[in-house]
């Protein structure tokens, strides 16, 4: 794979009629969609201060954001074998830093806060700009229902193994999993959606999805367990036109 | 005045839909107290001591299950009335709950906001 090609993966994409990844689809937008239900039952009911209905508009906004976002994901994701995808030298922290404005809205609104750890060095990375930003919008996502309001879910870029990979990594403060719970997500990571009850709002078809975008740019996916959340992240070839500079 | 009204504990960890809750119940006259997983839920029960619980059941970390087992081993605790409610609500066999204290489950998918009040009104001694 060199910088700059496209790729037409056959690793990648999913049946029309994945049955898991249906029933997993369907699982994780009836929250939203319940959410926004009863968010315009409340203003339907009437007696809702100027305030709150601002307040409640913004919920609804927001919450179908996230959910249309899904619906394109899946689309993308069920596509991916038809589709030709540009592999580019691409400035992590930069995309880090879109992936944070666009989801700073929805942070807030639900008093936490999300922040790139800042770094002196540029790296890049090769990869599909649309394909990773998805991948991060799902870890990021994923991490916002399972960190604690005090501690900022934090995006970080690393290079590892001796410079050859740059790591994305998204990390949360929150409850952490159960280690048996942990050791059935760690190994099936990816490979199919799967409910994750105790992490019950995104990771089984969220980190799905990441992985099919993962594949399609030779990248790979892990996470890491801690005792206070979790870090999820994609590790891509690092760009050699720095080097040659 | 706020010592006579019957304190609920919301426990879910979507923080949107329990300001939702919270307001609903508010009006009718309810006092609130929230806990957005089940640990927090449990320390909450432990100290508010509420007339009746609403739970959800898929939570971050240990799941409401969990909590219901957990209020069963504590005499003092598992009296409370629980009301479950749920976006699997098919999927649960609401006779086999009944026996851990859940007396209503609420689809949240269906509700409507005065279901909540007409189900702690219904638990509620």
């Amino acid at each position: 794979m060199t910088e700059g090609n496209t790729q037409n993966d056959q690793t990648g994409g999913s049946d029309v009629f994945n049955v898991p990844v249906i029933i997993a689809a369907a699982h994780e937008l009836k929250a939203p969609l319940a959410l926004i239900r009863q968010l315009s039952l409340s203003l339907e009911q009437g007696n809702v201060s100027k305030k709150e209905i601002e307040r409640i508009a913004e919920k609804i906004t927001l919450t179908s954001e996230r959910s249309l976002r899904l619906t394109t994901d899946l689309t993308r994701s069920a596509r991916l074998e038809d589709s030709l995808f540009t592999l580019e030298p691409i400035n992590p922290i930069s995309l880090c830093e879109d992936v944070v404005h666009e989801l700073s809205p929805m942070f807030a609104a639900r008093g936490k806060a999300i922040a790139v750890k800042e770094r002196r060095r540029s790296l890049l990375a090769v990869g599909n700009h649309d394909l990773l930003r998805r991948i991060l919008l799902n870890f990021a996502d994923n991490a916002l229902y399972y960190s604690a309001p005090e501690a900022p879910v934090v995006l970080s870029v690393s290079r590892i193994k001796n410079g050859e990979t740059i790591r994305l990594s998204v990390r949360d403060y929150g409850p952490a999993l159960p280690m048996t719970v942990w050791k059935s997500f760690d190994s099936s990571l990816g490979k199919r959606a799967q409910m994750l009850h105790s992490r019950p709002e995104s990771s089984g078809l969220g980190m799905y999805i990441a992985s099919q975008f993962a594949g399609v740019m030779g990248a790979t996916l892990g996470a890491t367990r801690h005792r206070d959340g979790a870090t999820f992240y994609v590790d891509l070839n690092a760009s050699t036109q720095l080097r040659l500079l | 005045m706020n010592a006579v009204r019957p304190v609920i504990a919301l426990i879910d960890d979507d923080a949107w839909l329990v300001d939702e809750y919270t307001r609903t119940l508010n009006k009718a006259g309810y006092r609130t107290v929230s806990a957005s997983n089940a640990l927090e839920g449990i320390d909450l029960i432990d100290t508010a001591h509420p007339q009746a619980i609403i739970l959800d059941i898929f939570m971050p970390g240990p799941n409401g299950i969990v909590l219901i087992h957990e209020l069963r081993s504590h005499t003092d605790l598992a009296q409370i009335p629980i009301i479950v409610a749920t976006n699997s609500a098919s999927d649960i066999d609401e006779s086999a709950m009944a026996a851990y204290g859940v007396l209503v489950v609420l689809d949240k998918t269906t509700m409507k906001p005065d279901d909540l009040i007409v189900a702690v009104r219904k638990v509620l001694p």
